[in-house]
């Protein structure tokens, strides 16, 4: 058994083709290359993402994008041991293409493929940046797809939902409210420009979930779609008045509003369940007020936080080969070749 | 070497065609319908290979149908067939399925056919349609065939008007779902045969011409965005 091994991450859930490689050491994991190609522009006209127009893009990128990240990391595909792929959630028709790819080089190599939770991909990741986790940690996992509270006992095997959001994801709130606000889509990073501007303390909006009738049923649960409507009701009530709307004032507060509840729930289920460390991972980490409140509250809590940096956040392919990796490392049985997809895959399951 | 064909256009359908100008089928498999593509391919190609007893490192090559099909099962035969093809470090070429169908259909249908119209099902009450003569001049083993009329999407109606369909033989499962418009012998070719695009696509490698793997997709895509999901920020 050589030393290290190397394995190859597939991310195809939506609309970038990742590959990644992780070189597997004894201590660390280390990432050789994360390439990746985007058909983002070709979906900004339609104002969101369209699965055919993504799908095809994976089929053509994918042989180009495995030929660019092995000769960026001087790799032949012969050294690889094992592929990771994203087996859900996600879109159907993308998710696809990627399967069948990783599948196509496990026959092609004879090597073992895994297919993996694209969710707590989100959060293996900041392995690759900040060391293995220790024991038990608490992931935040927050984009325009997805708002997840995780428990990790075992990032490999072992990780529990404690919340999710019951309507609309934090990344799918700031770009609705975007569009509310008249920013071109997507609105997520114009409000968070613009809030930067702004008084976070102008406006009180709503915190959804946060009553203490909620606490019984949905302690770490989140819901945006109520912070939206108040938004749209006081920018209606300003516009009716013939007043102008202090754009960077209502940016700046609504954002304080999905910060707060982001960051309260979580180092409340931090303390309920004693986890000394919290991950953050998702592409919306890269919110200014999200980050700068949790690093905030993580300290008043002595909880050790940890955010890898804005490009590991978003879709690639490092988060699909660092849980890959990390099933490898702790013997979990590779998928049999038949794997399915699973556009709505579990969070309790990371490996299919 | 070995040749590893596959065609998820119709069926999924995995063919491993040995050596030899008769391309001789070593293993097959074949499973009906149009679903599970992905999930079913991969053990398939391994089905064959280990049926055969043929190393996946012997292969010389793979040959893909390139539809056209429905997007989602092409995409997974087109994505399979180019990995595959970069994994082992062999060539990967590609045929339209149809011209699979036409071939077969010159070959088993007598020499009185002068030309043979291939439908195939394109659902939404429409099919896929290409129209064929026999190539003259090719190696006398195999029947090769070249498009008188492209692949394109039509109405079974529109495909007959005006006697279109009278001096040809018409051939593929298009016929069985429009019987009003479309007859066909019983006997003729329904699906692509991978052994058959192996043939044509080494008959059309040796006269030196290009076999890309680009879908024939023939339709637009449907541009509703995803419901509930997402935007650029992962
Ligand atoms: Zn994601």
């Amino acid at each position: 058994m050589p030393d290290t091994t190397l394995v190859l991450g597939i991310e195809t859930s939506c609309d970038e083709t990742g590959v990644a490689l992780v070189r597997v050491g004894a201590d660390s994991d280390e990432l050789l290359v994360d390439a990746v190609a985007s058909s983002v522009d070709e979906h900004a006209r339609f104002g969101g993402i369209i699965p055919e127009i993504a799908s095809r893009a994976h089929l053509e990128a994918m042989v180009p994008t495995l030929q660019r990240a092995l000769s960026e990391a001087d790799v032949d595909l012969g050294e690889v041991d094992a592929i990771a792929v994203t087996a859900g959630p996600g879109l159907v028709g993308p998710l696809t293409v990627g399967a069948a790819a990783a599948k196509a080089l496990a026959v092609g190599l004879g090597i073992p493929v895994f297919g993996v939770n694209h969710v707590i991909g989100h959060a293996a990741v900041d392995e690759l940046v900040h060391g293995r986790f220790p024991e038990r940690v608490m992931a935040l996992v927050v984009s325009g797809g997805h708002s997840s509270l995780l428990l990790v006992d075992d990032i490999a095997s072992d990780v529990t939902e404690l919340g999710h959001t019951l309507d609309d994801a934090a990344g799918e709130a700031f770009d609705k409210v975007g569009r509310l606000l008249g920013l071109p889509y997507p609105g997520g990073p114009h409000i968070d420009r613009l809030a930067r501007e702004g008084d976070p303390t102008a406006i009180r909006f709503p915190r959804g979930l946060t009553a203490a009738k909620d606490q019984a049923t949905h302690a770490h649960d989140f819901s945006f779609s109520g912070l939206k409507t108040a938004v749209a009701r006081w920018v209606e009530a300003r516009q009716d008045a013939g007043e102008e709307i202090p754009l960077p004032d209502v940016a700046a507060s609504f954002a304080a509003a999905v910060a707060d509840v982001l960051t309260a729930k979580t180092i409340a289920a931090c303390r309920r369940h004693d986890v000394g460390t919290l991950v953050i991972g998702g592409g919306f980490s890269a919110n200014s007020q999200l980050r700068e409140l949790a690093a905030q509250r993580c300290a008043e809590a002595g909880i050790a936080v940890r955010i890898p940096p804005i490009r590991y956040c978003t879709d690639n392919g490092a988060m699909i080969a660092a849980l890959g990796a990390a099933a490898l490392r702790r013997g979990v049985r590779p998928s049999a070749l038949d794997l399915p997809v699973d556009s709505s895959m579990p969070l309790t399951t990371v490996t299919l | 070497m070995p040749v590893l064909a596959l065609d998820t256009s119709a069926d999924i359908a995995v063919t491993l065609v040995g050596d030899g100008e008769d391309h001789p089928v070593l293993a097959a498999r074949r499973v009906v319908g149009q679903r599970r593509h992905a999930e079913l391919l991969a053990p398939m190609i391994a089905e064959v290979l280990a049926e055969a007893g043929v190393d996946r490192r012997e292969l010389g090559a793979v040959v893909v149908g390139t539809g056209p099909a429905p997007f989602t099962g092409l995409r997974a035969g087109l994505v399979t067939a180019r990995t595959l093809a970069f994994a082992l470090g062999v060539p990967v070429h590609g045929v339209c399925s149809l011209d699979a169908i036409a071939a077969e259909a010159f070959a088993t249908q007598g020499q009185g056919v002068h030309e043979v119209v291939v439908v195939t099902d394109a659902r939404r009450r429409e099919v896929y349609t290409a129209r064929y003569r026999r190539r003259v001049g090719g190696p006398t083993t195999v029947v090769e065939v070249e498009q008188v009329a492209a692949p394109a999407v039509l109405t079974p109606l529109v495909l007959a008007a005006d006697g279109a369909l009278d001096a040809a033989l018409v051939v593929g499962a298009g016929v069985d779902l429009y019987p009003e418009h479309l007859t066909a012998r019983q006997d003729s070719p329904r699906v692509p045969d991978p052994a058959v695009l192996t043939r044509l696509a080494m008959a059309r490698v040796a006269r030196g011409e290009t076999s890309g793997t680009e879908p024939l997709y023939l339709r637009r895509p449907d541009v509703t965005p995803a419901a509930g999901r997402k935007r650029a920020t992962g």
